[in-house]
């Protein structure tokens, strides 16, 4: 069943949602062994949530929009009563949450159920959620490949229709990665728009966090449940809820859509312009347009990841390097010893870029790009090749991803099935000016309607 | 930068910021500052003028409103 199915037979009382609740948990506890989503399952709290909303409806009560609904958050985020890993072998020496994160709070409010965490690349600092301490996620799809990262369990979980809503992080690409290699939707929303309070940080100045679910609906509807201000969060510049789901049914017509081209077209295979191109037709898009500067917008990312995310490990790094992932410990080193002024000169890029970006908007409402260059490699693979040039293919994943975050714009992967990728999924950003989560999830809904983005059955 | 100026860098510079690094290791991490020195380089081609300031500029406290005084 999916979100809709799920929602509709709890309200009418089809099913109650302890039933659901139970069969999520059974089907996780069957299969979970080849794909290797969950670090943590979090069966009686599951209960007691899923009791609460039959009880709820026993008593006549009108239901929350999530009502019954089972969901898992990437191990990043609090869980009371659970360690947050953040997908590391350190934290598990850390005391457990002594309360939710924030995001998780609303989605209770909001009637959801949490059944798990969600493995994750340590610390967020990947793409493929090959992770040495807890195994990596395999992709639902072909357990040959990966996940992509660092959201590998949310994309996976969805995927697999273990559960039909997981939540992640995305800082430079790591919920619209693995929403592209597993073929489910994705929602990276403007940056500062959810809060982040109660989450394990990777890098500050670019995290985000957001929805992956199997249709529009369930993206549209976790999103809208978790929106509103936070002051306790110093990166929530969101002043009020501006709901996605009363507009979600609107369509396309009279919006302004482009393709990206140029640095997007150089860094995709030619699935991935297939995907983006049978996109495009759907949504009547012609025009090829060119976003700026986006190649130094990822350097520029890049090296303020490399330093923020280095800085905030710095004690262990010192006292035990040993415990950190093998794949990723000399990457975090490296950032450490940048010097100043490549961060410095990353911030000051950033504003002039955002002013470009922003302007670009004045003239389209939607832009249309691959989510990764190509479809899930397997696992242990070291390099790639897209048109003919070799890339190492742990950061390869963010080539399309990361310019577009760092402008902060939001964005919904949508998940195509081109040909010439073995039966893979390869996802398409749906990109908007800052705080237009709206118009995304309008052209997603547009693309599920007309069958051309979708979850495999 | 050669090579073996960026390894010999990363072997002066760790020890400032006291991390011990092995000549595995080092070689490694070399590898990985070669690859964001790349791109460094390629940030430093894009014209910054000097009155652009960072992303996020700090803010002591908020301004106050129209009925607070300062």
């Amino acid at each position: 069943m999916n979100t809709s199915e799920i929602l509709q037979a709890i309200a009418s009382g089809e099913r109650s949602a302890r039933e659901v609740c139970d069969q999520a948990l059974a089907h996780i506890e069957a299969g979970d062994g080849a794909i290797n989503a969950f670090t943590a399952t979090t069966a009686r709290r599951a209960r007691a949530e899923a009791d609460a909303v039959d009880a709820r409806r026993a008593r006549g009560e009108a239901l929350p929009p999530l009502a019954g609904l089972p969901y898992a958050v990437k191990n990043l985020f609090d869980v009371a009563g659970l360690t947050t890993l953040a997908g590391s072998r350190i934290n598990r020496e850390l005391p457990a949450a002594h309360e939710d994160a924030l995001l998780v709070q609303r989605l209770q409010a909001a009637g959801a159920v949490l059944v798990g965490a969600l493995n994750m690349d340590e610390y967020a600092y990947g793409f493929t959620t090959e992770n040495t301490h807890y195994g990596a996620t395999r992709n639902p799809h072909d357990r040959t490949r990966i996940a992509g990262g660092s959201s590998g369990g949310s994309g996976a979980a969805v995927a697999a229709r273990q559960v039909p809503l997981t939540l992640g992080s995305d800082t430079n690409g790591s919920i619209r990665v693995p929403a592209s290699l597993c073929g489910a939707w994705g929602l990276k929303p403007t940056f500062g728009r959810l809060s982040r309070r109660g989450t394990y940080p990777f890098v500050h100045s670019l995290d985000h966090l957001g929805p992956i679910a199997d249709s529009v609906q369930g993206l549209a509807l976790a999103y809208d449940a978790m929106q509103g201000p936070d002051p306790l969060d110093p990166g929530c510049h969101a002043l009020r809820v501006q709901a996605a789901m009363p507009d979600l049914q609107q369509g396309t017509g009279g919006l302004r859509i482009g393709v990206l081209g140029g640095y997007f077209r150089e860094h995709a295979s030619a699935p991935a312009r297939a995907a983006v191109d049978l996109a495009a037709r759907t949504l009547g898009a012609r025009d090829e347009v060119l976003w700026p500067d986006a190649a130094l917008a990822r350097a520029a990312a890049f090296i303020v990841t490399a330093s923020e995310g280095a800085s905030l490990h710095l004690p262990d790094l010192r006292r035990r390097p040993q415990d950190f992932e093998p794949l990723s410990v000399e990457r975090f080193i490296s950032g450490l010893l940048q010097p100043a002024d490549w961060y410095l000169r990353a911030q000051r890029f950033r504003r002039a870029y955002r002013d470009q970006v922003n302007a670009l908007f004045q003239h389209w409402d939607l832009l249309l790009a691959p989510a990764t260059p190509i479809s899930a490699p397997a696992v242990g693979t070291e390099w790639i090749e897209i048109n003919g040039v070799s890339h190492p293919c742990r950061p390869a994943m963010g080539l399309l991803t990361q310019p577009i975050s760092f402008a902060g714009c939001p964005v919904v992967a949508a998940p195509l099935w081109p040909e010439a990728t073995g039966g893979m999924p390869i996802g398409v950003q749906l990109i908007a000016a800052p705080w237009n989560e709206a118009l995304c999830l309008r052209a997603a809904r547009a693309l599920e309607q007309a069958g051309t983005a979708r979850m495999k059955q | 930068m050669k090579e073996q100026h960026i390894l010999a860098y990363v072997q002066a510079a760790a020890p400032t910021l006291g991390l011990e690094l092995d000549a595995q290791r080092a070689a490694a991490v070399a590898q990985h500052f070669g690859r964001t020195l790349a791109m460094a380089r390629l940030l430093e081609q894009a014209p910054l003028a000097p009155e652009l300031e960072l992303a996020e500029i700090y803010r002591a406290a908020p301004f106050p409103g129209a009925q607070e005084s300062a």
